[in-house]
Formats: C-alpha cells, structure tokens, sequence
C-alpha cells in the first residue's frame, strides 16, 4: 500500500533515518583548507600559478581579463599572466607557445612602453632560447630578439637582463673570436651600467671570458669586482659567499700566481665561514703556499728542491 | 509485555547497532572531555618517531607549553601525537593531506618520498614560515639568544629547513643527528683485554682480528662488525669516502671544492683520472680489509638482523646514529656498557693511506626532525608558538635530554652519552662516485661492486669489468644527465617567473628584495649552469683541449710568476693596473 504509513512501520523507518543521519553527521568532520585569495582574481591566477594548478590559473586570469576594460593596468596584468602560464605550465604537453605569443605580442602592441611590454619582449626573446630538450636553438635569430629588447629598453631591467642572455651565448662558444666580442661589449655595459643590479653578473660573465682567452690576471680581477658588487639575499641561508672565496683563493692561487690575494680569500673563507665545508682545505691551502715558496727560495739559494 | 518483546524482536538488530553507536559516541566524546577539557585548543602531531622517549619528550613539553600558557591567563593546549611508522608514514601523510585531515604539525622530509614530492606538498599544503623565522624566538628572552631572528638561533641557521625552489623556510628543526661506532665494553675487554678501542686505523684493525680469532665456550666465533647492507653505508661514507678527497685536484674544473657526476666523468674519459688513481683504489681497499671483519654474509642482513647480533653479544663493534643510541643503551642495560667512539682513521705515516687520509671526514651541521605547520591547522599561531617554545635555548636541551638526540638549538648541552657525537667541522669528504651517472652505468657499477663487497671479484677485476663500460656506456648516461639539466632550464622559467610577478606586484621594500632573488636566482640559475655545462661538453667530445693541469695543481707558469715575485723580494704580486681585454703580452 504505497503511501500509507502505519505507527508500527515509521517506527523502524525513524530509527534507520536517525542512524544513518547520525553515521553520516561523524563523517563530516570539519576541514579547514585554507583556499587562495580569491579577492583579486590577478593575485589568485599568480597563487595558481605557484602552486602548480595552471587550469585554475587560466581561469582566474580570464575573469580579470573579463572584468577589465583593455585600458585599465589590470587587464594588461591579466594578459601578461595568461601569456606566463600558457608559456610556461607543465606538463610541457599542456603549453601554447602561439597563444602565449599572441598574448606577449598584444601586451607590446598595446602599451609599447611599459613595464610588461620589457617583460614581454624578454619573453618573447626567451621563447627563442629555451627551446625544447634535443633541439638547438637558432643563435643568430636568440641574438636578434635579445638586441630588440635592449635596444628599446636599454635602461629597463629587462633590457639588461637580456644584454647579460645575449653576451652568455657568445661566451659558452668558448672561442676566442665570439668570446673577447662579448668581453668587449661586457666592459661597455660595466662602463654605461655601474650601478645595474646586473653588475656582478657583468663582471663574473667576464671572467669567464677571460678564462677562455687565458688571461688569468684578468680574469681574477673579474672575480674581484663580480664579489664587490655582488647583491645579497638576507633571507636565504644558502646564499653566502664561501664558493664566491674559494674560486677567487683558488684561480688566484693555481692560475695567476698571487698567493698573496688567495691567502687573503682563504682566510677570509675560514674566518667568515667556519663551519664551511672547504675550511679544512684553506688551512691546507696556506700551508702549501709557505712549502711552496719555501722550496723555491732553497732552488734559488742553490739549495735544491 | 508482549509488545515490548515482539517490538525488541523486530528490532533488535536496529537496536543492538543505535546503542552501540551511541555507547561509541559517548565513550568518546568522555575520553576527548577527560584529555582535552572544554576551553582547551588541541593541536595534532604527526611524526615518524616511534621510540618512546620522543612521545615522551614531547609529552612533557607539551605539558610544559600548557601550563605556562594557563599562567598567562591564556587557554589551554593539549598535543596529540600521531607517531606512524616510517614504512607507512608517506602513505598515512599523503591521505591526511589530500584528504584535508592532517594533523596541524607534521614532521616532513622523510627520505623514502622523493624530494620533488615533498616540493608539491609544501607548496600546496604547508604554511611558509620565512616572515616568523626572521623575528626573535620570545621564549629566548634573558639568555644569550634573546633578540636573535630564530632561524639564527639554530646551529645550522636553519639551512635546511629552507626550500630553495620556493624561497621559503617551511618547517623547524627540533634536533641535530650523528653517527658514531658503538661498541660492547665488556665483550671487548674479554676478547682483547682493551678498556677502549684504539682510535687508529691499523690498531682498529689488529683488534678485529684479534676478536675474529676468538670463540665462545661452544666454540662459537664472534663477529668483530655487526654489518648488514644498511649498516655498510655508515662505514662507507664517513670513514672510505673521505679517502677519494684528493680527487678534486685534478678533477674539480669548475672550482666549488666538489666533483661532481659530470666533472668524475669528464675526468675519466678524457684520461685525468682512472680507477687506479691512489685515492680512489685506497677507498676500495680499505672496504676489501674492513668487511674482512663483518658477519659472513652481511650483504644479506638487514638493519634489524645486524642490532640483533650486536645485542646480543656476538659483535663487538657496530655503526649508527644517535637516533638509535637510547634504545641501543636501553637493551644493554643490565647486560653489558655500551660505548661510543669515533672512525678509526688512518694516519697520516699509514703506509697505504698516509698519502690520500688528509685529515678528519668532515660532517656538517645539519637540523633533522623538522615540522611544519599544515594550511589545515585550525590554530596556526597556536602551532607556531609551540614550535618557537619547544625550539627555545632551554626547552629544546630539556627535550633533547628526554629524547637523547643533540639539541638544534646552540648555546645548548647535549646529554653527557652523546659528547662523542661532537661533530668534526673541519676534515674532508668524498669525491668519486661511479655509479652517480645514473642509467645502465649506475646499474653496472652496483651489480660489479656487489660482487666485490663479498670478494668475488678483486679490485683489478672491478676495474677491467667496469672501466671501459663507465668510459663507452657513460657517455649515453652522461648526454642523458645533459638533457635533465636542460629540462631543469625550462622548470627554472617557470619559477623565475613567478618570482618576477610577486616583484611586479610588491611595492617598497618588499619589491626591493623580490627583485634581489630575482636576479641572483636568474644569474646563477639560468646563466652559469649553461656556460659550464657546454664547457664540459666541449671537454668530453675533444672540441676543448684539457688544461695541462689539474684545478689545484700548479703550472710552471704560475710557479715561474711565484719565483720572480719571491726575487724581487716583495710580498705580494705586481698590481693590476686594469681591466683590459686586451691579452697579456
């Protein structure tokens, strides 16, 4: 008799829909997963995009991109992510290097002169460079779109970033003819830029130039002023400058004979760092410049080795 | 009453179940009320530590952290421990987390899950702590820490709490470990008639041979080593390793005082270095003497078999860490002393080692037992202040003490048992690792050198299997260690450019320091590994001629500039007058 109830059959009815809400109520304890900011739906797409859900990045940079008339600051920020993500997402499967471009391409056109369209003419300049694992990237055309980025934005950070892309391509030839180009275009820059924040990479780029071309003097006093003009990340404690001594102490040292600039690194390495791993080798390191100079004072006081 | 028992027989399955669910439901909302009374915040903690005095430890602090919180007019806390066995603590983390059930601390950095998962499950589901950690820990206050940024407070600055690939410290260590020998007193004075094992190299060895030679009432022998495969790696790494330090003077070409994979490779291949050089066949020998003197087939044997051997006193010596060293001296009590002491190591007129042992094995400081705080966590300042409470200068000795672990914290004594864990911060390490190509040839190499560890093959039999298939099928394994690090590139985009937006989007100081990560992250990152990695690419295929010396060898150049500078008398070199791209004349 469907639909007619009698007290004998809710009873039971009762009692099992009072179990189960009571088994299913136990089942839901409470969670606290802290969502992303989801207020400004920019920031949200850049959370996203740090914690490695691109989709939901996606879309979170589509509603900004949505919400925004083309003029307003948001909307190219909007754009700027989009082109990030769609560049950038794993797996590499899941990226669109012609939609990315499309969208840096539109943030230039679109605002020539600002910030993201440096950003994005680097980026554009990058896709070239990175290319997929196995491929080799087309030099002639990575150095063309780097000199596009700094000949618009040669005082930009991005322009200086890409001088320093552009200059490493011709240092890791490690010939000699692309090398001292870049040697000579890296003291230019030093000479315009002395107070770029990509400085110590200038200077430590040219050192390696001068690796190449044999000319440990120079390159050591490279070293030096890649260190003076090192920036410091306070807030990261594996950043130090211990491997920043130990090159210099050791180029010093083995390549340019100037034991006195690598007892100074040495001991600056112990007296800095003494809980560095190489600490042990300085020590050694000071005692074999006196055995070596010892020796060489007997040789030339005719005493022999 | 016919009712009552025709409706108890209808429904007594309905019933059995309802009152047994409500007696559960009762039963635990009492036990919950008697643990954690109403008022009081409860916070979960999931770790891996399963001996005792680590629940016990922390037990007591907890207790301790309750009840000055109760003094300051604040509420209550009770700390629920979650102590998972190590075997099943990823899979128990893993569905806590995804599951948004986890507990509100977590020890994290478990090696059995890879460490890029453990980079996801940062980033997803742990709260960075890089703001907190630079602010003074207040539980300080009047001692020689008080005003010191936390992270500072810690003997390793908390490097290893810090993920580089986020550019955040997530987690907090509570403890420092070491591995030492540990050995049976008692057994040794009977066997050898020693009170203490000699500290050097060839003295450690006559004694193994001396216990080796001897025998129990029932003729049975005794093993100088409780070895397993487990333990083999405790005598490898601080005491033969350190053998093959001398290897970086021909080998380290990029100068950072270590030889990598790729730089070992490079090195063989184009002929400055082989298998026969002194430090490396010094490393190989010593394993050949020292497993000599391990139980007969230690190659078969696990960690447990090898503790048991040692327990039971049919081994004198036997290597492990402090984590173990409470339990360890738990068991003996009553039966024997146990102590502890230090690698026996070669000295420096060995006759065979004296040339390659430069000094100590170096060991660094490193912070273990790190917890991090859940995106969970209903009380996230509440965890946070435990950690800073339990981290403090004398709250972390007293839960060390508990424990028996070395304190993380400095300014801090370790339990008198464990001085002998004192850390060597000046020595040498290992430079040679020829299965660290990875691919077939780290296969090769473990098949080859298993059959070494048990004496099969002799040394010159290891090198003549292994030598040219490292120099032949190294190079596959090699191009293949290329390409990781080229599909590193693409991973370092993407993350450099998310630190680029949080600087685009930063304002003062925030922005200033952003953009500081930014480039340094972008130099060493993107631009260095490049130059150095065609470099060793030109140095294996020939288009590079090898210097003609090794990195810390020297050149007659260098030794000719050496003797002018030392004729003219003067202390230091000519002075550079510039930088010029010209060369040198």
């Amino acid at each position: 008799m469907r639909g007619h109830y009698t007290r004998t059959s809710l009873v039971p009815r009762f009692a099992l829909a009072l179990l189960a809400s009571m088994f299913a109520a136990s089942g839901c304890a409470p969670r606290h997963q802290a969502p992303p900011a989801e207020a400004n739906p920019v920031e949200a797409g850049w959370t996203h995009y740090r914690l490695g859900e691109f989709d939901s990045a996606v879309r979170a940079f589509d509603r900004a991109l949505a919400a925004k008339p083309p003029a307003d600051p948001q909307h190219l920020l909007a754009l700027y992510g989009l082109a990030t993500t769609w560049n950038l997402r794993t797996p590499l499967g899941d990226q669109d290097k012609t939609r990315a471009r499309h969208y840096y391409e539109d943030i230039v056109t679109r605002a020539p002169q600002s910030d993201l369209a440096a950003w994005s003419m680097l980026a554009l300049a990058r896709l070239q460079h990175v290319v997929p694992v196995g491929e080799e990237p087309d030099y002639e055309a990575v150095r063309a779109a780097y000199d596009a980025v700094i000949d618009r934005f040669p005082e930009h950070l991005a322009g200086q970033e890409a001088f320093i892309y552009r200059q490493a391509t011709l240092i890791q030839t490690l010939q000699t003819g692309p090398t001292s180009q870049a040697v000579t275009a890296l003291h230019a820059f030093i000479d315009r830029h002395p107070k770029s924040g990509f400085l110590s990479g200038a200077y430590s780029l040219l050192a390696s130039g001068y690796e190449t071309l044999h000319e440990p003097e120079h390159q050591l006093e490279a070293e030096l002023k890649a260190l003076d003009s090192m920036e410091f990340d306070p807030t990261n404690p594996k950043f130090e400058n211990s491997g920043a001594y130990w090159k210099i102490a050791t180029i010093a040292e083995f390549e340019a004979g100037d034991f006195a600039t690598a007892r100074r690194f040495y001991r600056r390495l112990m007296d800095e760092y003494p809980q560095d791993i190489r600490v042990f080798a300085a020590e050694e390191a000071l005692r074999r410049m006196d055995g070596v100079e010892a020796r060489l004072r007997r040789e030339m006081a005719g005493g022999g080795a | 009453m016919t009712r009552v028992a025709g409706f108890l027989k209808r429904y007594f399955a309905v019933l059995v179940v309802g009152t047994t669910y409500l007696w559960a439901v009762s039963a635990i909302v009492s036990y919950r009320a008697a643990e954690a009374p109403p008022g009081t915040i409860t916070l979960r903690l999931g770790h891996w530590q399963l001996e005792a005095s680590v629940r016990q430890a922390l037990d007591e602090l907890a207790a301790d952290y309750s009840a000055q919180r109760v003094a300051q007019g604040l509420s209550p806390v009770k700390i629920t421990q979650d102590a998972i066995p190590e075997m099943t603590y990823v899979q128990w983390l893993t569905t806590q987390l995804m599951g948004g059930t986890a507990p509100d601390m977590l020890e994290v950095g478990l090696g059995t899950m890879p460490y890029y998962l453990w980079l996801q499950y940062f980033n997803r589901y742990f709260i960075p702590l890089t703001r907190e950690v630079n602010q003074p820990n207040p539980y300080n206050a009047d001692t020689p820490l008080e005003g010191v940024p936390l992270r500072l407070t810690f003997k390793d600055g908390m490097r290893e709490a810090y993920v580089e690939e986020m550019q955040e410290y997530m987690s907090v260590p509570l403890s420092q470990f070491g591995v030492r020998i540990f050995y049976n007193r008692n057994l040794l004075k009977r066997l050898t008639g020693l009170d203490a094992p000699p500290t050097d190299y060839r003295g450690f060895l006559a004694v193994c041979r001396q216990i080796k030679s001897a025998h129990d009432e029932r003729g049975q022998p005794y093993a100088p080593i409780a070895g397993s495969k487990y333990h083999l790696g405790w005598w490898e790494g601080p005491m033969m390793d350190p053998l093959t330090y001398t290897v970086k003077d021909v080998a380290d070409f990029n100068r950072d005082g270590f030889v990598d994979n790729g730089e070992q490779f490079v090195a063989i291949k184009t002929g400055r270095l082989d298998f026969h050089h002194p430090a490396v066949a010094a490393r190989y020998r010593m394993l050949w003497e020292l497993t000599e003197y391990f139980q007969v087939g230690f190659t078969g044997l696990s960690r447990d078999e090898a503790l048991l051997l040692f327990a039971q006193e049919r081994a004198v010596f036997m290597t492990t860490g402090t984590w173990e060293a409470r339990s360890l001296l738990e068991q003996a009590e009553g039966y024997f002393d146990v102590g502890v002491m230090d690698y026996p190591m070669p000295s420096p007129d060995d006759p065979e080692y004296g040339a390659v042992m430069r000094g100590p094995n170096y060991e660094r400081i490193g912070g273990g037992a790190r917890f991090g705080i859940t995106r969970s966590c209903a009380h996230p300042d509440i965890a946070l202040d435990f950690l800073r409470f339990i981290t403090s200068r004398a709250h972390n000795e007293k839960l060390n003490a508990i424990i028996g672990w070395i304190p993380s914290v400095r300014e801090t004594q370790m339990p008198p048992f464990l001085r002998g864990f004192e850390p060597h911060l000046k020595g040498v390490y290992g430079n040679f690792n020829p299965g660290g190509l990875g691919g077939e040839t780290a296969i090769k190499w473990m098949q080859i050198y298993a059959e070494y560890q048990i004496k099969r093959k002799t040394y010159d039999q290891v090198v003549e299997s292994f030598e040219p298939f490292y120099k032949t099928r190294g190079m596959v394994d090699f191009m293949d260690t290329q390409k990781e690090w080229r599909r590193a590139l693409h991973d370092n985009e993407q993350f450099l450019a998310g630190i680029r937006a949080q600087a685009l989007r930063a304002e003062g100081d925030a922005a200033v320091s952003d953009w500081v990560k930014y480039r340094i992250l972008t130099t060493n990152r993107q631009i260095w590994p490049e130059i150095f990695h065609t470099r060793q690419m030109k140095l294996v295929t020939g288009e590079l001629a090898l210097p003609d010396h090794g990195p810390y060898e020297y050149s007659e150049r260098v030794l000719n500039k050496v003797r002018a500078r030392l004729e003219r008398r003067a202390d230091t070199p000519a002075p550079i007058t510039s930088l010029n791209p010209a060369p040198e004349p």
